[in-house]
């Protein structure tokens, strides 16, 4: 029965069984996330919808392993993040999660190619890989020749392609967009998301989108609608 | 590599505050700089003058001589104490002396004296002696039957230049010794008691008056530079190689002398200290500040796989290119500044009396350890402030400071 369990985790990019996350707040005990079972297969393009404080964000960091759970597991290509060790989890994190941000957090005072190539280096990819990739991904989000350039200099929409690059040059298995389109107009957001349901399709990377957006969820091939911490549709669309 | 990148560039971000963190490391440099560089010219002008004037940078005597001095306890060989003293490179002069006590009278006044046997050429070419005669003339020659007093022996006995002053003491072969000089000058050592007691004799002459013929209780050595004290002290001591001589650095033989020095001299550690604070509250406040104000971008570098130690190292490399800058600048500005003060000094209105000795100006001195000691306050003490900022940038909850918003 267990090693059914185990094939069937090892089915998931994502498996999570049982999440709930418990903050206090000035004493008193906020339920932000309620018994969360989510599953997301390789190559899913989903969107997890909800009002604010509906436990949107809060889902995405337990499930990157930026935060933990106060009860339930989360499964990550079969991997049991719990029992990772502090050191092993941001290694993990680094190899196999991209992170896409609604403020794009680009390093200020590394150029556009050196914040691609940064993840990269920390990895140990030699030079002349590196090299070849950033400039395949920067093609591909449509910012070639702008590889020198210092993220200040670009607009909001060049600098989230940045940042799209940077999430997905090191070929993660999973990439998390917490309201990437929050910052950009409806047309830079719109252009953004169908690039990257390219990628999605191009690559097979799994796309997990935090948002509140139509712009995002017309887009999804599958919304979660959170309310008050608990899944409370999951709607699979027909292609 | 791209740490050193990040690091590097982040210097450049907020350029008024680097200013600020700059302007208090460069400070602090140039004023420890400065301070150091002062301390060490002013007291080693004392010191050298000090020696200079009487006692020399190193002396030579028999062993146990200034333990428990004697007038037996010679040195029977001066040949080969002048030999060895022109082959040392460094030794500037060197001159002999003769020790002993004896009693001194004028008339109806007699005091206690200290006979001093001096060699007239070498004194002077030594400590300068006939620059002190304050009254009447230097010694005809080394074995003249003539007297130069202190200034303050004179007054006691009442004496003036050409009275005669008879003196008793006791000779080597155990008769009594006596005889009488003619007083030819008076001489001011810019040391009252020595004054109050000094009575010099030619060396030849204070020889044969305690049947000492060839013989000395002290040569005293002056050296080129005061620094090299102990390097030539232990060439001459290897040169020599004798058990029966013992040659002593002046911190030997001025003990008392060279432990006031040393204690006023660690008064510097607490201007240090002051220095030391000024620099850490600086750059704490502001490497405090902008971890502070980055806490979203550390937060960013942990969750795509930065490992804390190199977020560390981030801010750590950050300081360190600043105070590395820094000490280059200070270096330049301070050995601008000690050159200045080492050439031109700091005239005194009042000059300063430091035991007997008349201070008019005060220099700086230029060395290694006052640009070396000043890199490490730097340094050390903004890396160690900025360990605490640093620590807490490595401790950046990547959830918290970012809320994925």
């Amino acid at each position: 029965m267990e090693e059914m369990n185990v094939r069937k985790i090892k089915d998931y990019i994502v498996y999570t069984e049982g999440l709930e996350k418990t903050y206090k707040d000035n004493g008193l005990e906020v339920k932000a996330v309620r018994g969360i079972d989510l599953r997301l297969k390789s190559g899913e393009f989903t969107a997890v919808v909800g009002p604010s404080g509906s436990g949107k964000t809060t889902l995405l960091n337990i499930i990157s392993g930026l935060d933990t759970a106060t009860r339930g597991e989360v499964w990550l290509k079969g991997r049991l993040l719990s029992k990772m060790k502090k050191r092993e989890l941001a290694d993990f994190r680094r190899d196999n999660i991209g992170f896409i941000f609604q403020a794009y957090n680009l390093i200020p005072v590394l150029r556009v190619e050196e914040n691609v190539e940064y993840i990269m280096l920390l990895q140990g990819v030699n030079k002349l890989e590196r090299h070849k990739r950033v400039l395949e991904i920067l093609d591909e989000v449509g910012l070639q020749g702008m590889g020198n350039r210092l993220p200040p200099k670009l607009s909001g929409g060049q600098q989230q392609r940045v940042a799209i690059a940077r999430a997905m040059v090191s070929r993660p298995a999973l990439i998390l967009a917490d309201e990437p389109t929050a910052n950009l107009d409806s047309k830079t957001g719109g252009a953004l998301l169908d690039m990257m349901k390219e990628l999605n399709r191009k690559t097979g990377m799994t796309f997990l989108f935090s948002t509140h957006d139509n712009i995002v969820v017309e887009r999804a091939r599958r919304v979660i609608t959170l309310q008050d911490g608990k899944i409370l549709k999951d709607e699979v669309k027909e292609r | 590599m791209v740490l050193l990148k990040i690091a590097f560039r982040n210097i450049f971000r907020q350029r008024r505050r680097t200013l600020f963190t700059a302007l208090s490391m460069f400070g602090g440099f140039i004023l420890a700089a400065f301070f150091i560089g002062w301390a060490d010219g002013t007291y080693n002008g004392i010191i050298d003058m000090f020696t200079r004037n009487r006692l020399g940078h190193i002396q030579i005597h028999e062993k146990d001589y200034l333990d428990r001095p004697s007038l037996y306890k010679t040195i029977n060989d001066m040949s080969v104490i002048n030999r060895t003293l022109e082959e040392v490179s460094g030794v500037e002069s060197w001159t002999p002396r003769l020790y002993t006590a004896g009693l001194a009278s004028l008339d109806d006044k007699t005091a206690g004296v200290q006979i001093l046997g001096i060699d007239p050429v070498r004194e002077n070419k030594t400590t300068s002696f006939n620059k002190k005669i304050i009254e009447g003339r230097a010694f005809s020659s080394a074995s003249a039957a003539e007297v130069i007093l202190g200034k303050g022996l004179a007054e006691i006995l009442k004496a003036g230049v050409e009275d005669e002053i008879v003196v008793i003491s006791q000779a080597a072969d155990g008769s009594i010794a006596n005889d009488i000089y003619r007083l030819i000058g008076i001489t001011e050592s810019g040391d009252e008691m020595t004054d109050r007691t000094a009575f010099y004799l030619p060396l030849e002459e204070a020889q044969k008056f305690l049947v000492l013929e060839g013989r000395v209780h002290e040569v005293a050595v002056t050296i080129n530079n005061l620094n090299d004290v102990e390097r030539i002290h232990r060439i001459i001591e290897e040169k020599l190689d004798n058990p029966r001589l013992s040659v002593e650095p002046w911190q030997e033989f001025a003990r008392s002398f060279y432990m006031a020095m040393k204690a006023d001299k660690e008064g510097m550690w607490i201007m240090l200290v002051v220095i030391i604070i000024i620099v850490a509250v600086g750059v704490l406040n502001t490497v405090l500040m902008s971890v502070l104000e980055r806490q979203r971008e550390y937060g960013v570098l942990r969750a795509v796989g930065t490992k804390p130690s190199q977020v560390i190292r981030i801010v750590l490399l950050e300081i360190t290119f600043l105070a590395l800058f820094c000490i280059v600048a200070g270096a330049i500005a301070g050995l601008l500044i000690n050159t200045y003060f080492a050439s031109h000094g700091l005239s005194l209105s009042n000059p300063i009396t430091y035991g007997g000795i008349e201070i008019r100006a005060m220099r700086s001195e230029i060395n290694t350890r006052s640009f070396f000691i000043p890199a490490l306050i730097v340094l050390l003490s903004a890396g160690f402030v900025s360990l605490f900022p640093a620590l807490k940038a490595a401790r950046t909850d990547p959830a918290r400071s970012m809320r994925f918003h």
